[in-house]
């Protein structure tokens, strides 16, 4: 009688210590979501942010160069895509990441011929608005750069803990799906620097 | 838009300080009145403006080379991410010189983009292209530390306040040992096995109080010390704000 109360104590033992696992890692997973998620909101902010600045950049192109309409046209439609283009946090997959940086860079070359305007009108490259804005979008530019570094980290920490044995048994059981990344893209997306 | 290439960025420095000049733009005398200046704005306001100079950006953009620097050397505190990078790659073999002023998420407001472009534009480069590094930094310094004091100023003689409470809590520590050792004290007085027991609480105390007496002296100590030296980097966070030049 003795042994068989062993055996059921031990069962027992093992049984809470497996739960008191399961449970942390569970815990592990979700935290590591919402890392992920949080990430994710700060690359949409800043990526918001540049489309702020679209318009006072237009207007002021506008100002010294009202014929290049086609250009204005196309940075307008680009901007309207990108910001209709969003991804929900939690759906966060490898083809919806790819075409929301596929949207944004569309915007990225519109813009950058917008900007490349200014080196056929020296009186616009002068002008401190525009210097300003210019200011503004490198910068916004330089937080949107950071802000995928930074999701991309996040992202990298979850997945290898959902991908991990044994901890990708409780991800399978409660459906923790990996997340995607930013790839490293294409130049041609790459809005370029104008220098005074 | 494309990720940059990522250079191999400096170590943080052993022991940490914050003037950095991998390229010697500096001479000795400068770089300890820069040091100087900049150590007691940290102790002044706990903004931690850190100034770096490389040779060689191995292809990076100079302002994802500056972010990561202040995210891996955790410049500012972590309770307010007021950590500033100013990073100077001089013109020389390798191409044309840059610049880049990185600011921690604290200190947007105070320093946005645009106030950094024009820092950089006019107070960095004319100087940079005379070819006087040291001046341009120093003055560069100067302005960003008037708008980043005026957002963020917690000076660090809060320090004097811990050793004052870690006095209050050795004055009590000791109390308690007293009032413990008493006890123990009566107990033993009871039987044998509690004989033993009083003698090991002596034993047990003994180095404890003298862990206690070396902790305040650590604490008050601590204060003295920070007056000299860089206290280190607190952990802050950048978030690509800022703003970079060439010439």
């Amino acid at each position: 009688m003795k042994k068989g109360l062993s055996t059921t104590a031990i069962l027992l033992i093992l049984a809470v210590v497996v739960i008191a696992w399961g449970v942390k890692a569970y815990n592990n997973l979700v935290s590591g979501e919402e890392t992920v998620s949080t990430a994710w909101a700060q690359v949409e902010n800043v990526y918001q942010r540049r489309a702020d600045l679209i318009p006072n950049l237009v207007a002021t192109v506008k100002g010294y160069a009202a014929h290049e309409q086609s250009t204005f046209e196309a940075v307008t439609q680009a901007r309207a895509n990108a910001t209709g283009m969003t991804v929900d946090a939690s759906n966060l997959t490898p083809e919806q990441i790819a075409e929301f940086q596929k949207a944004q860079g569309q915007l990225s070359t519109a813009l950058g011929r917008l900007i490349a305007i200014s080196e056929n009108y020296p009186e616009l490259k002068a002008n401190e608005n525009f210097k300003d804005l210019q200011a503004q979008l490198e910068g916004t530019e330089n937080r949107i750069s950071t802000e995928r570094m930074k999701f991309n980290e996040a992202a990298k920490k979850f997945n290898v803990s959902v991908r991990r044995f044994p901890a990708n048994i409780i991800a399978g059981i409660f459906g923790f799906q990996t997340k995607g990344y930013f790839e490293a893209a294409e130049g041609a997306s790459t809005a370029p620097k104008v220098e005074f | 838009m494309a990720l940059p290439m990522s250079a191999d960025i400096p170590a943080r420095p052993v022991p940490q300080r914050l003037v950095n000049d991998f390229a010697l733009l500096f001479n000795g005398r400068q770089k300890a009145e820069l040091e100087q200046m900049l150590v007691a704005f940290d102790d002044s306001t706990s903004n931690q403006i850190a100034v770096v100079t490389v040779n060689d950006l191995e292809g990076d953009d100079v302002n994802h080379y500056a972010v990561r620097i202040g995210l891996e050397w955790g410049v500012g505190s972590k309770e307010f991410n007021n950590g500033i990078v100013v990073l100077v790659k001089p013109k020389n073999a390798t191409g044309y010189g840059e610049v880049a002023i990185q600011i921690g998420y604290g200190l947007e407001g105070a320093i946005p983009d645009i106030y950094a472009k024009r820092i950089i534009d006019y107070t960095m480069i004319p100087r940079f292209r005379e070819g006087d590094y040291y001046q341009g930094v120093y003055d560069a310094c100067q302005e960003l530390m008037a708008l980043a004091s005026g957002e963020i100023s917690e000076p660090r003689g809060g320090r004097g306040e811990e050793s004052f409470a870690g006095l209050i809590i050795f004055i009590l520590m000791l109390v308690f040992i007293f009032w413990a050792i008493s006890k123990a004290n009566k107990r033993g007085k009871g039987g044998g096995d509690d004989d033993n027991i009083g003698g090991g609480r002596h034993i047990f105390w003994g180095p404890f109080i003298g862990g206690s007496s070396s902790g305040s002296s650590w604490g008050g100590g601590r204060s003295g010390g920070f007056g000299g030296g860089f206290g280190g980097f607190g952990g802050g966070s950048f978030g690509g704000g800022g703003a970079s030049g060439r010439w």
